[in-house]
């Protein structure tokens, strides 16, 4: 398209556009406004957002939150000295033991899997890379002609 | 609100298609309305600001409900409009003046509702909400380039649309 067409076409849809009366609103907007209005406004303070708390509960709940920080900071600090915690901390080790084993048994099925590879032909590796790659396009094709399908067939019912 | 519903409905639904979610992104526009009673009551550009709230929720509306079907939903869709022919308005000024009002509505606002998403977004917020290329680009997350290929793509598609009805219209096959 020329830029000559191009203008004149821009002003020509410029024109028919522009010249289009607003939509009228649904009948039922302005009740479902004010119903809406209504049904925020009985909420409870609690249940709305912060911003609609009153400021003292708002002031309040900002002075116990830094407090329960403080409290929760201080109390770690004064527990992890004492020779309960260590107590404590040797349990936790105990009853975490199987993340030891587990760490093992994920280096043991590594180095298995290295050897495997190493003596794997490459092209064998290719190949089963490309076949997980045309099968993982021929889903999503398929995913995306069924969605646009579907799509449009709900469209122009 | 009587004042200013048919404008904010209209913004949201040229933008997002459909007439219920519309009205949902109309009701939201009025409750930011009323949480903002005291400036709005005042102010000039009570209009402005209500428009402009019914563009932003509508596209965080398309945004968030359409992104993750980008993909499939613009699967090969520009390849109808790949070679739109140029198209000629004989009397662009007098277009539509023999129909009325509610005929000329309807016509055209099919005609736009048949676009494609990515088609007539960027034709709305250009023509109707007067926003620049590089701000609608900017808006909706895609290149300068592709807002204008779209737009210019839109204009030819919709003229194609309009053609098929009015005889004002010439298709120059090029």
């Amino acid at each position: 398209m020329n830029p000559y067409n191009s203008d004149k076409l821009e002003a020509a849809i410029h024109g028919v556009l522009r010249r289009l009366p607003d939509r009228k609103a649904p009948a039922g907007l302005e009740g479902r406004v004010f119903a809406e209005l209504a049904r925020r406004a009985a909420l409870p303070w609690w249940r709305k957002s912060f911003s609609h708390w009153p400021s003292t509960v708002r002031m309040g709940f900002v002075a116990g939150s830094v407090l329960a920080g403080l409290l929760m900071v201080l109390g770690l600090i004064t527990l992890s000295g004492t020779q309960s915690a260590h107590q404590v901390s040797g349990s936790i080790a105990n009853s975490l033991a199987w993340l030891t084993f587990a760490r093992d048994l994920v280096s043991t099925t590594e180095g298995k899997a290295r050897i495997l590879l190493a003596a794997t032909p490459s092209v064998w590796l290719y190949g089963a890379v490309g076949t997980v790659a045309v099968c993982y396009a021929a889903l999503a094709a398929i995913g995306a002609a069924t969605y646009r399908a579907v799509t449009f067939a709900r469209q122009a019912s | 609100m009587r004042k200013y519903q048919d404008m904010v409905f209209t913004t949201s639904v040229r933008l997002v298609r459909n007439e219920a979610q519309a009205e949902d992104i109309a009701q939201e526009v009025f409750i930011k309305a009323h949480e903002n009673f005291e400036m709005l009551s005042t102010s000039p550009s009570a209009g402005g600001w209500l428009k402009t709230v019914a563009t932003n929720l509508s596209l965080n509306h398309l945004q968030r409900y359409r992104k993750r079907w980008k993909f499939f939903s613009e699967f090969g869709s520009d390849s109808a409009e790949e070679d739109a022919p140029a198209v000629e308005f004989a009397a662009p000024d007098t277009f539509f003046d023999s129909v009325d009002s509610d005929e000329r509505r309807a016509w055209v606002e099919d005609a736009l509702s048949k676009l494609p998403d990515h088609q007539r977004i960027p034709l709305v917020l250009y023509h109707f909400e007067e926003l620049p290329y590089d701000e609608i680009a900017g808006r909706l997350g895609v290149s300068l380039a592709k807002v204008k290929t779209d737009i210019l793509r839109a204009r030819a598609a919709l003229a194609k649309i309009l053609a098929r009805g009015d005889a004002s219209f010439r298709i120059l096959a090029t």
